[in-house]
């Protein structure tokens, strides 16, 4: 094998590729060919580094430089000065959004630095689609220590004792489920790996596929042995081609490795995995209804107060896990349960549910510096996240929430940012832990909007065969749109709250039985926005333009603009006049309330009050 | 391709082991040379692709090279720094093909320190 | 058994009995409208929504899907639930504010009217989902379903347009709590699919004018004779007449005669790709115009198309798969009868144009050319020439028609292009495919184009070569309906003599075996045609049973023995003969 002196790890997540990282790869190659350095220098695609907001990201080892927003351009520069001269190059590495000098390396990163990687822990150190490179980061060696040492009852034991969780939302301890699927009548019996991940701007499942496939179809086979099943499926939706590819590839590598198939390792055990491609619905990520649409049917949830591991896929017992429990599987093998339980919160010797261990990706997302995906240790605090990992808000703006839990979670304050991130204490607070979207909000998002906008994507994504989150979800979106757009009056606060708890307690799964979190939380938390935008018909974060009174600032609009009326083309209904080096005026009469203008004006001279 | 075994998983991690230490950025020892202008005018492409070559033939796998700018002592280039895990840097100066070979082989590969051709045992850079 | 208490009433229960049937069993009306007993729990309107307390924890669920496994205590009107409860009316009275039902039972809770916005004050549909359930789970036939999601959800065909697969079993309408689905709809919007001859749901008459006329249950469509489940009919019927059991039985029954008259079946124009059969609606066969005709079709005996609209013009197309080389050669005999006849009735119900293309008019009968005269003073356009092809209509074309027949008027030497809206194709009568079948077991004869050979085409039209079984109908060849009745007739009275002579008249002349001379080869037991000879175990000879013996003479000149003898034409009678002419 040839040694090379460098590779080049270059970011390949859906985040990356959109902003263009193929062709910086195409560059790259060109480039280093062209310099003769091709048998030195490797470039390796990898799965997603999780700083998508810095993409294309390229890391440089064994040096472990950092580079990110990399344009083809860069490159030429980028060989010269570092593989041939050897230093590298300040100006493509990343700076913090307070400091002056760039920091090279990737661990000195306050986005990385904080992160703890288990369920990711090969995440841009390996080619997703080469089998051999996870092999070499030790994957499938869980498999085989169970298979050789440990009977499945040890298995589920030590999954147990480390106190794993479903990442999915539930929070349900994986042991648990395991053995009562173990236990459950009925042959055979399925494991599901549920990939329907449809939060929006979440993307941990997907991101956990496209960097290292392989921990996922590990976790299932360490899975599958514990509770005695030869069938699994991972149900993944449309949206997501790439990992869907890498899955495929991955399968197939260790099906001709004989890691998935007949008799794996010659001990007899047979499991293999097959793909069961979703189509987009958000509910069949809860998982009767994820199950419904594997079989063919329509993807509803199912009433039955019969859990899925006795009777779910065609009716047999079934064990459900997301994908990032899965992930998490191998590693409690290979480094122990006491290892896992190690890291997080609360004490799980009395009662599984008692703490929350190891490690939670989140989808960091909003108002912060570094959005991105990101692993940290559970028991965190929500500040450490937005201020430390997620770099604090931009543009000097205040902190307003933090929305935990994807489109169903709640809405957290300030006050709440020393909360620790695990499944009991975001519960009690109103929110969730969800499958790991975060959402942080500044002064400038309305709460009474955003919870009109989660609301409204809920209902959306609601299948609608229930009444309460049909007809109650719909009823409190009717408010909310009312409210924001200063028609609400004071008992639809209380109405608001009656039919938040109506759609919780009688929904029949839990995407209605979550969705008014947002409504309730922020009438719990913000309720004096509420109040603002019925009582004095005002939003204080300005967001809802139907509220605002949109006027010129004379004085500005002549001295700095000159009466430039880029307002005035710009206006849609025609309600702004004045001419060249005089101040323009708005008929507030004609205003609709687009905002164009404020938005247009260079000199900010529109006046919103 | 065959049906793995469970001791093939080991042989695959070997083979792949260079790579997957080059990305950790760990190994037994690591190999800077120094490559600035002036390094590469006096030669340190050539000590580089020695060490890549030897490399290669003693198919050395825990070993990470990596390149570096001037090292501020221009008049003694090519000069490279050996650093064994755990201990201290040994500056190389004044080098050739055939030093840097009896370098990798004595104190890369056995440990001994090459003292004719050492410059100073010791960082100056401070961290 | 397990004991549990229902709004304070104790009760014993099996385990996993549903509150909902629990409480039934208490008199206890917890309201529902997604549910029915025959359809199992789809647990979607969660109106029966209650309260089950054990110990300090409290619990809401659904009474009816939720089983009853421990001793617990059940609230079905706690403050709790009737919040719930009310909240729910109140919603779906915005949904549908048109459903009696849900104003019925708000109106018990004291609702009178929603404080949420109504979308649509004329909707009735609840969602409730128990016409789906009906048609996927019971019925089997998956026609309906829910489309969109959200507050868009709606129960539907695929793509809202009419379904084939749905079998007008009525259903879902009559599950419908709040009707809102009406079969009225239905029989407007599905006309031709009834056109069809033969049944398309479980149930059914036969066909029509049956004897007896009464429905009966088809195996192959039944889902209770598939699965054992439904049994919807059993449930509905109110007199119980229902049988599952009744299944289909051979009998065997002696007779002394048979008359065979299997008549003849449609030709299918399919295959004639010029004519578009099949493929555009409304070019129609005669067997399906007919229908259309009749009074107590779909459409009520008035002639439309496909769309509903009455026919502007209607080409109607003789000598389909008769008188044609690549099919039938031989007259139908009956088509150009029947087609004056359609373009009377059409004269008569529409006031559409008619043309018929023939080859040639053969009114043949009594009072039947004076019809054909009649029909030309009715302004029926005839063409003598065979149509060719029909084609749709070029859009600026349609004006007239939205269908061109073209086709070559012989007597003008011209070729024409008709414009019309409907095509009645009179289609061949052929032999009945399985005719040959029934052939082989009677033991008569068919000819090349499978209609069955009688005794003799003058002295016996209606016998066969086999004694006692006779002919009557279009399964000896085309024939209208007064042809049809005097063979029926004739065939009858035959079968009349036979069974009061009490004995059957036999010829003298037939074949006899002389045992002392048989060598038991049995080579003639195989070739006799009317299967007469048989081979006696006991004597190792065969014999010739003289009844249905037609004395052929095969077996006389095969037997290798020379055992056979034919009487009447023995080779002393021959030699005599020949000696007779020969002197």
């Amino acid at each position: 094998m040839k040694p090379y002196r460098a590779n080049l790890m270059l970011c390949a997540g859906t985040g990356c590729v959109s902003n263009h990282s193929f062709l910086v790869r195409e560059a790259l190659e060109k480039e280093i060919k062209k310099r003769g350095l091709e048998n030195e220098i490797q470039v390796v695609i990898t799965g997603c580094d999780g700083f998508c907001a810095e993409g294309p990201l390229l890391i440089v080892q064994p040096e472990n430089i950092f580079y990110c927003r990399l344009t083809e351009k860069d490159v030429p520069l980028l060989v010269e000065e570092h593989f041939i001269k050897g230093r590298p190059v300040k100006k493509l590495m990343y700076t913090p959004p307070d400091a002056k000098a760039p920091v090279p390396k990737m661990n000195d990163i306050g986005f990385f630095k904080g992160q703890m990687l288990v369920a990711l822990r090969n995440r841009g150190l390996i080619d997703p689609e080469n089998i051999d490179e996870a092999i070499a980061r030790d994957a499938y060696k869980a498999i085989a220590k169970v298979l050789t040492s440990m009977s499945p009852e040890e298995v589920i034991q030590e999954i147990k004792d480390s106190g794993l969780r479903g990442r999915g939302g539930g929070g349900f301890p994986t042991g648990i489920k395991w053995e009562s699927c173990r236990n459950a009548e009925g042959e055979p019996k399925y494991v599901i790996c549920n990939a329907d991940e449809g939060d929006p701007g979440a993307f941990m499942d997907r991101n956990i596929i496209e960097s290292d496939p392989h921990s996922v179809l590990e976790g299932m086979v360490i899975g599958a042995y514990a509770i005695g099943v030869s069938e699994g499926y991972v149900y993944i939706r449309h949206e997501y081609p790439l990992a869907r590819d890498r899955l495929h590839i991955a399968i197939d590598q260790a099906r001709d490795y004989g890691l998935l198939g007949k008799n794996i390792f010659d001990t007899g055990f047979n499991f293999d995995i097959e793909i069961v491609r979703g189509a987009g619905a958000f509910v069949c990520g809860e998982s009767t209804a994820l199950m419904a649409s594997i079989e063919g049917r329509v993807g509803e949830p199912r009433a039955k107060y019969v859990h899925t591991v006795e009777h779910g896929l065609w009716n047999l017992p079934t064990c459900l896990n997301n994908v990032e429990t899965w992930a998490n599987v191998p590693g409690i093998i290979n480094r122990g349960a006491e290892w896992f339980a190690s890291i997080g919160t609360g004490d799980i010797s009395e009662s599984p549910w008692g703490g929350s261990k190891g490690t939670k990706v989140f989808s960091l997302t909003g108002k912060v510096y570094n959005t991105g995906l990101v692993e940290v240790p559970m028991g965190i605090t929500l500040r450490d996240i937005v201020f430390e990992v997620g770099g604090g808000i931009p543009d000097g703006k205040e902190f307003k929430s933090v929305q935990t839990g994807g489109p169903s979670g709640g809405f957290l304050p300030a006050d709440l940012l020393d909360l620790q991130v695990d499944f009991e204490q975001l519960t009690e607070a109103g929110s969730m832990m969800g499958s790991g979207g975060m959402v942080v909000m500044d002064e400038d998002n309305c709460m009474v909007d955003m919870a009109r906008y989660f609301l409204a994507f809920t209902q959306g994504e609601s299948c609608g065969k229930c009444t309460p989150c049909r007809d109650g979800v719909k009823a409190m979106l009717e408010i909310l749109i009312r409210i924001t757009e200063g028609k609400g009056v004071e008992e639809d606060l209380d109405l608001l709250e009656e039919l938040s708890h109506f759609v919780i307690d009688s929904s029949l799964c839990a995407l209605g039985g979550s969705a008014p979190n947002p409504v309730l939380t922020s009438l719990k938390y913000f309720r004096e926005e509420y109040e603002a935008h019925i009582r004095d018909k005002k939003c204080p974060a300005r967001a809802c333009r139907q509220l605002n009174v949109y006027t010129i600032d004379p004085e500005i609009c002549v001295s700095k603009g000159h009466g430039c009326g880029v307002c005035r083309r710009e206006c849609p209904d025609n309600a702004i006049t004045g001419e060249k080096n005089k101040t323009h005026f708005i008929n507030q009469d004609a205003c609709e309330k687009c905002g164009v203008c404020f938005d247009v004006c260079k000199f900010d001279a529109i006046q919103i009050t | 391709m065959p049906k793995l075994k469970i001791e093939d998983l080991q042989k695959i991690s070997d083979k792949v082991r260079r790579t997957t230490l080059l990305r950790e950025g760990a190994g037994r020892a690591k190999v800077t040379v120094h490559m600035g202008t002036c390094g590469i005018s006096a030669g340190a492409r050539k000590i580089l692709d020695a060490l890549l070559k030897i490399i290669e033939e003693k198919d050395v796998k825990d070993i990470i090279l990596v390149t570096s700018g001037c090292a501020g002592l221009c008049s003694r280039e090519p000069m490279v720094t050996v650093e064994l895990k755990d201990e201290t840097p040994v500056k190389y100066v004044d080098l050739t093909e055939d030093k840097i070979r009896k370098i990798f082989t004595d104190h890369v590969l056995e440990g001994h320190i090459v003292t004719d051709y050492a410059l100073a045992i010791g960082s100056e850079r401070t961290r | 058994m397990i004991t549990v208490t229902i709004d304070g009433q104790k009760t014993e229960v099996e385990k996993e009995t549903t509150i909902l049937k629990a409480a039934d069993k208490l008199g206890i009306k917890i309201p529902t409208l997604c549910y029915n007993e025959l359809i199992e729990p789809y647990a979607a309107c969660r109106l029966c929504i209650v309260e089950v307390i054990r110990g300090k924890r409290s619990r809401l669920v659904t009474a009816c899907n939720y089983p009853l496994r421990q001793p617990v205590e059940v609230r079905t009107n706690s403050e709790r639930v009737m919040k719930l409860r009310r909240m729910n009316l109140e919603l779906l009275m915005a949904r549908a504010p048109a459903a009696k039902i849900v104003r019925e039972l708000a109106a018990e809770m004291g609702i009178e009217k929603t404080r949420f916005t109504i979308d649509n004050p004329e909707e009735t549909c609840i969602l409730c989902g128990l016409c789906v359930q009906v048609c996927e789970n019971l019925v089997g036939t998956g026609a309906i379903s829910f489309t969109d999601r959200g507050p868009d959800r709606k129960v539907a065909t695929p793509y809202d347009v009419t379904s084939d697969a749905c079998i007008l079993c009525g259903a879902c309408a009559h599950f419908c709590p709040t009707g809102h689905i009406q079969m009225t709809d239905i029989e407007e919007r599905i006309l031709h699919s009834e056109l069809t001859l033969g049944p398309n749901t479980a149930i059914s008459i036969p066909f029509r004018q049956a004897i007896p006329n009464a429905p009966r249950i088809n195996p192959d469509y039944c889902i209770h004779m598939k699965t054992g489940g439904c049994e919807i009919c059993s449930q509905v019927c109110p007199k119980e007449c229902i049988n599952y059991d009744d299944k289909d039985e051979f009998e065997e029954i002696e007779v002394s005669a048979v008359i065979v008259a299997t008549g003849f079946q449609d030709f299918d124009p399919a295959p004639m790709k010029q004519f578009g059969y099949g493929k555009y609606a409304n070019v129609l066969s005669a067997g399906e115009f007919e229908q259309m005709n009749n009074a107590a079709s779909p459409t009520s005996g008035r002639i439309v198309l496909e769309n509903g609209e009455e026919p502007r013009s209607i080409a109607i197309l003789h000598c389909i798969g008769s008188r044609d080389d690549n099919y039938h050669k031989y007259c139908s005999r009956v088509c150009c009868m029947y087609a004056l006849k359609f373009a009377h009735l059409v004269k008569e119900k529409t006031e559409a144009e008619v043309y018929q293309l023939y080859i040639d008019m053969r009114a043949f009968g009594k009072g039947y050319e004076e019809f054909y005269q009649r029909l030309l003073s009715e302004g029926v356009h005839v063409i003598r020439g065979k149509g060719a092809e029909i084609i749709p209509a070029p859009p600026d074309e349609s004006s007239e028609g939205n269908l061109l027949v073209h086709c070559e008027d012989t007597l003008i030497s011209k070729f024409r292009e008709i414009p019309v809206d409907m095509v009645i194709l009179c289609t061949a009568l052929e032999a009945r495919k399985d005719a040959p079948e029934l052939a082989r077991k009677l033991n008569i004869s068919t000819g090349a184009d499978g209609w069955y050979i009688e005794a003799h085409p003058k002295l016996a039209p209606v016998s066969t070569t086999t004694d006692g079984i006779y002919l009557a109908g279009a399964c000896q060849g085309p024939k209208d309906i007064p042809d049809s009745v005097a063979q029926g007739a004739a065939a009858a009275g035959h079968v009349i003599k036979i069974l009061n002579q009490g004995e059957l008249l036999m010829d003298a002349a037939y074949a006899v075996i002389q045992e002392e001379y048989c060598s038991g080869c049995k080579m003639c037991n195989g070739l006799c045609p009317y299967t007469a000879i048989s081979f006696d175990e006991e004597k190792k000879v065969s014999v010739i049973n003289a009844a249905l013996c037609k004395a052929c003479g095969t077996c006389v000149a095969a037997c290798p023995s020379g055992a056979i003898v034919a009487r009447h034409f023995t080779d002393e009678q021959i030699y005599a003969q020949i000696e007779g002419i020969l002197v």
